[in-house]
């Protein structure tokens, strides 16, 4: 590589971790705007085929995204109220909940030192108290404060996606002019595999979740058990992480469950619901939906969403798959490069 | 059929030629023309002189154009490198290109100079067209070269956007792999005869 090379390689990632340090340091623009870039990349197949090409581009593309506006992002403004007056109700029995399980292990500490006369170490169930306390209520509170960041994203993400559609092609040409020439082949390919299998994955993801959280609703207000939309919001929400998810979305009904008169009643009905909307997943949605797209072991997944949650919440734990199987892909093509060489 | 002659044929028949005015068409002709001063790129120019992109018409070159990658290389610079994964197909917009094959892949030399590629000549089609495809020769710039690239992802959008044009590429890409196929025999036929008239000798 001789001297002009290296500059414009060093130029490139200056410019490239400045990009970083701009969209850490002000979320409030890049995080719609990494909303509306992924939606872009959800509907891009569907708008290819129907919209490019067609002589009214501009106007057609201008409409699709005022008709998506007021199709997905309004009635769901309108259900801000609901779910957040639903949430407060539902975090502040928290403490209830707490008080439950702890007067439940005490009864069972003291039954096991009558029969056995073993005493039950108390301090890690304590913290194990500690941290449904203080971690329920954070899990719980920032998913109104998501909500509640709708109108502003109303106004931007619109916006963004608009110019997703209509520039993105223009822009990322540019963008890949300044990409050094010996990077660029394999960073282009790679670029535009990650983007197909992101929006594959997360359109996958989408529709499996409101399946899920549908049937888990449904389920719920048939047999009259509280929160039914909450919970079936917390169960589509946690479906998307893989493994794990189908577990997480099931604890707050547990809870529930535990305060109501009759708890072996409503915890049977409830496990009853989450198993059939389970059931479906698995036989179904799964399978014919996600399954193909992200070819993970189950230990990395399980790990990266770990990684993902103490990076980002709830949103690094759903995002970080589809960045692990981009890895992967990465991890390959170095492999195979260095096997050629060596 | 250029679109020149597609229009002079519907007037002669007495057809209707549009029913409006295609404006970024119009755009692209005036800019292609030889008057234009506008003609920064001269893309236009440039696919029409390639023997085996002949048969596109003047809107499906204004179209293969919008899937190209402008790519400049200074002298000497590495474009691939043998063994490296392909995954493009290269035309010589201008400069040059020179191949050079390593036949022993264990050395680190540069290897063989094999041949040296001009304006208008292109290279690199198996990238573009196998999956796992590795690099059979080494490619760097002979002087300041500027390449127009079409790489896998523009080909699978390319025949996604616009069907007619990508299996029309992919029928010149077919042309060009037929092209080296029967070259390549006729070099096998010619090496064996030699082969067999040095056996004949010793």
């Amino acid at each position: 590589m001789n001297r002009n090379q290296k500059i414009k390689l060093y130029l490139f990632t200056l410019i490239m971790s400045m990009a970083v340090i701009f969209a850490i340091t002000f979320p409030r623009l890049t995080l719609p705007f990494g909303f509306a870039y992924i939606i872009y990349l959800m509907v891009r197949p569907l708008t290819v085929r129907l919209i490019t090409g067609s002589r009214r581009q501009r106007i057609l593309y201008f409409f699709l995204v005022l008709t998506g506006s007021i199709l997905i992002l309004l009635p769901l403004a309108a259900t801000i109220y609901n779910i957040d007056t639903s949430f407060s109700a539902f975090t502040q029995e928290l403490p209830e909940v707490q008080k439950v399980l702890q007067e439940k292990f005490f009864a069972l500490k003291l039954k096991v030192f009558e029969k056995y006369g073993y005493r039950i170490n108390v301090e890690p169930v304590s913290y194990i108290m500690i941290k449904i306390e203080t971690h329920g209520s954070d899990l719980l509170t920032q998913i109104p404060n998501y909500l509640s960041h709708l109108f502003e994203w109303l106004l931007l993400v619109p916006l963004f996606l608009y110019f997703f559609f209509m520039e993105s092609r223009r822009s990322s040409n540019k963008l890949l002019e300044a990409v050094p020439n010996i990077i660029f082949e394999k960073s282009y390919v790679l670029f535009s595999q990650f983007n197909t299998k992101f929006g594959e994955y997360m359109i996958a993801k989408f529709i499996e979740a409101t399946i899920l959280g549908t049937i888990v609703t449904i389920g719920l207000s048939i047999i009259g058990f509280p929160y039914a939309l909450v919970l079936g919001l917390i169960a589509g929400i946690t479906n998307i992480l893989p493994y794990i998810g189908p577990v997480l979305g099931v604890i707050p009904a547990l809870f529930i469950a535990l305060l109501s008169k009759d708890p072996n009643a409503s915890m049977a009905g409830m496990l009853f619901v989450f198993a059939i909307a389970n059931l479906i997943d698995i036989i179904l949605v799964f399978p014919l939906l996600v399954s193909k797209i992200v070819n993970l072991h189950p230990i990395l997944v399980v790990v990266s969403i770990i990684i993902g949650s103490q990076l980002g919440g709830i949103v690094g734990m759903i995002v970080i798959i589809p960045f692990i199987a981009f890895f992967k892909l990465l991890f390959i093509e170095i492999y195979k490069d260095l096997s050629v060489q060596l | 059929m250029t679109y020149e002659k597609e229009i002079t044929e519907k007037i002669m028949k007495g057809e209707s030629t549009s029913d409006r005015l295609e404006i970024p068409l119009l755009k692209y002709l005036w800019d292609a023309g030889p008057i234009s001063f506008l003609s920064k790129e001269g893309y236009h120019d440039f696919f029409k002189k390639i023997p085996v992109l002949s048969s596109f018409s003047d809107n499906e070159v204004r179209l293969f154009t919008k899937f190209l990658h402008r790519r400049e290389f200074q002298p000497d610079e590495v474009i691939f490198k043998q063994g490296d994964t392909g995954y493009g197909f290269y035309f010589i917009f201008s400069g040059s290109v020179n191949i050079f094959a390593n036949y022993n892949p264990q050395g680190n030399e540069q290897g063989e100079l094999v041949i040296k590629l001009d304006s208008r000549q292109y290279f690199g089609e198996m990238g573009l067209l196998e999956e796992y495809n590795r690099r059979t020769a080494t490619a760097r710039a002979g002087e300041n070269t500027i390449l127009l690239g079409i790489f896998k992802p523009d080909l699978e959008r390319m025949l996604e956007l616009h069907p007619v044009l990508g299996a029309k590429f992919l029928r010149e890409m077919a042309l060009i792999m037929a092209n080296r196929m029967g070259q390549l025999t006729r070099e096998i036929v010619s090496l064996k005869k030699k082969l067999k008239e040095l056996e004949l000798k010793g």
